[in-house]
């Protein structure tokens, strides 16, 4: 194993929790019986990385196995690093009998075109999730595999999501998905998070929605918890229809886990008591983020609970009505307007 | 504009109705249970969110015995929803039949001027003003205590005591020296 497969492997070990060592190392389904059985994972990480140093060096194992464990464990612990969104535009006729062998060769042969020398790894997950792992390259280097770049897509559907992106890299990224998935255009999403499985739920609606009804019996039947008749809300009406309100907007149940949402004004500064300001021509900048473990459903108690007046505005109930987080508003329209995001980095 | 009134109903037999006026709606869920819990008399629980309180349920609302303000000393909104709420309420109301609550009056993050004004607004009133501890279940049971004995009171169902006479052993207070800085 030549030195780049080995200090891959050590920054692998390292980076892995202790207590998940022994079910990534299954996973990745290598190792056989014996071998497992003289893991020891109770000893420090440096003694236990030299051990499976060793039985790589046994077995003649090279870095491509080692990228292998790295995507197992990067599929099953996936809420690390921000996930950002796209979505693919424009699909030709054929865009919805793209399968997965020909995407994948696709893929490969495209992006290889465009961003020689890169090394690809493309894996198909349970849940018809496909994985590509990418370490670029330049003309001076081999492909570095210590920041390589994840994508997930499902085939027959317009959303991709990456992590760990260069703007250097992503237009051979757009460039080899778009061809590959028979697409004209890709487009950023304006969504990101760390939680993979929060943003996919979200564009792709898999929470549960609360669609709006003349009749909200629904809603009573599910508040059996309150039945001391000794005890009694006054204004129980008022406050279901500010939940009805606040499920229509968010959805009910479990929501995805959004972290912000981040708002950049430039609209005109209006504020009557402060002239100088309000007579600037120029429109006032400024960037309002919401932050939280739970962004949606921290907004959903907001408007439940009256904080937030309801029925809910449109700057809140964008976020999982589009699908985004990011909003530049500007002056013009009376909602928040879409604009593409600068790219990170 | 509707308010609040405290004669205009008859009382049941030994029965006391009390009112939990919160705008954040918490501390009020975990007294009710506790208040209900009262053996010796028949508790009845209205919880609101503030005042007025709707007009639908006029019929059907008890004669309100007590009513309990329980304001959040970390929010200021919820000492202005409290404030707001006070004009809905019939005057006869504050010969004893009104009661403040404070919550998180020991945290750190409450700005004294507001634990200030709502001693003196306790003090205008003629108002009792009892602390309570909302995190704990023994808290909750401390603060079920005190109000039942008030309530009882405030119900007529303790003899030759009436909630006008007890109001003047429990008003509020505010000390001369309130508007000095204090030592931190």
């Amino acid at each position: 194993m030549d030195d780049s497969a080995r200090r891959l492997l050590q920054r692998l070990i390292r980076r892995i929790p202790a207590q998940m060592l022994k079910t990534t190392l299954e996973k990745w389904g290598r190792l056989t019986a014996a071998q497992k059985q003289s893991m020891d994972f109770t000893e420090p990480k440096w003694a236990f990385t030299e051990r499976l140093l060793d039985i790589c060096e046994d077995n003649g194992w090279t870095g491509k196995h080692i990228t292998e464990l790295e995507m197992t464990y990067v599929i099953e612990n996936p809420n690390q690093g921000m996930w950002y969104a796209f979505q693919l535009m424009d699909p030709e006729d054929d865009a919805r009998s793209v399968e997965l062998t020909h995407f994948k060769e696709q893929f490969k042969s495209h992006l290889s075109e465009l961003a020689r020398p890169v090394s690809v790894k493309i894996k198909k997950h349970a849940d018809d999730a496909i994985w590509i792992r990418i370490a670029w390259g330049d003309s001076f280097s081999r492909p570095n595999h210590l920041k390589p770049t994840y994508v997930v897509h499902h085939l027959q559907t317009p959303y991709v999501f990456v992590t760990s992106l260069t703007s250097k890299q992503k237009p051979f990224l757009s460039q080899a998905l778009v061809l590959s998935t028979r697409h004209q255009a890709i487009k950023d999403a304006s969504l990101s998070g760390r939680k993979l499985g929060a943003i996919r739920d979200l564009l792709m609606r898999q929470y549960q929605q609360v669609f709006p009804t003349s009749y909200p019996s629904p809603l009573a039947e599910r508040n059996g918890t309150v039945s001391n008749p000794q005890i009694e809300k006054e204004q129980a009406k008022s406050a279901e229809n500010r939940l009805q309100m606040a499920c229509e907007a968010f959805g009910d149940g479990m929501l995805p886990q959004l972290q912000s949402s981040v708002y950049k004004l430039e609209t005109k500064f209006k504020d009557h008591t402060n002239k100088t300001m309000t007579e600037r021509e120029e429109p006032f900048r400024c960037v309002v983020k919401f932050a939280s473990t739970n962004l949606l459903e921290s907004l959903r108690h907001c408007a439940s609970s009256g904080i937030a007046s309801t029925p809910v505005t449109p700057l809140l109930s964008s976020i999982p009505l589009k699908g985004r987080n990011y909003f530049v508003i500007k002056d013009n329209g009376p909602g928040p307007s879409s604009q593409t995001r600068q790219t990170q980095n | 504009m509707s308010s609040l009134k405290p004669f205009s109903k008859l009382p049941a037999l030994n029965t006391a109705n009390i009112l939990l006026v919160e705008s954040e709606e918490q501390l009020q869920q975990s007294l009710a249970a506790a208040l209900v819990e009262e053996a010796s008399v028949t508790v009845n629980v209205r919880l609101a969110k503030s005042l007025p309180l709707p007009v639908e349920n006029e019929e059907s609302r008890p004669r309100i015995d007590l009513v309990v303000f329980i304001i959040n000393l970390t929010s200021e909104l919820s000492f202005q929803s409290a404030e707001a709420s006070l004009k809905y309420l019939d005057p006869g109301y504050f010969l004893g039949k009104v009661c403040f609550m404070v919550t998180n009056a020991r945290s750190a993050s409450v700005p004294t001027e507001r634990l200030d004004g709502v001693r003196k607004l306790a003090a205008s009133l003629h108002c009792p003003l009892l602390f309570a501890e909302d995190q704990t279940s023994d808290g909750v049971t401390n603060a079920t205590e005190r109000l039942l004995t008030m309530l009882k009171v405030a119900a007529g169902l303790v003899p030759m005591a009436t909630a006008l006479y007890l109001s003047h052993l429990t008003r509020c207070t505010v000390p001369p020296d309130i508007d000095q800085p204090s030592f931190d």
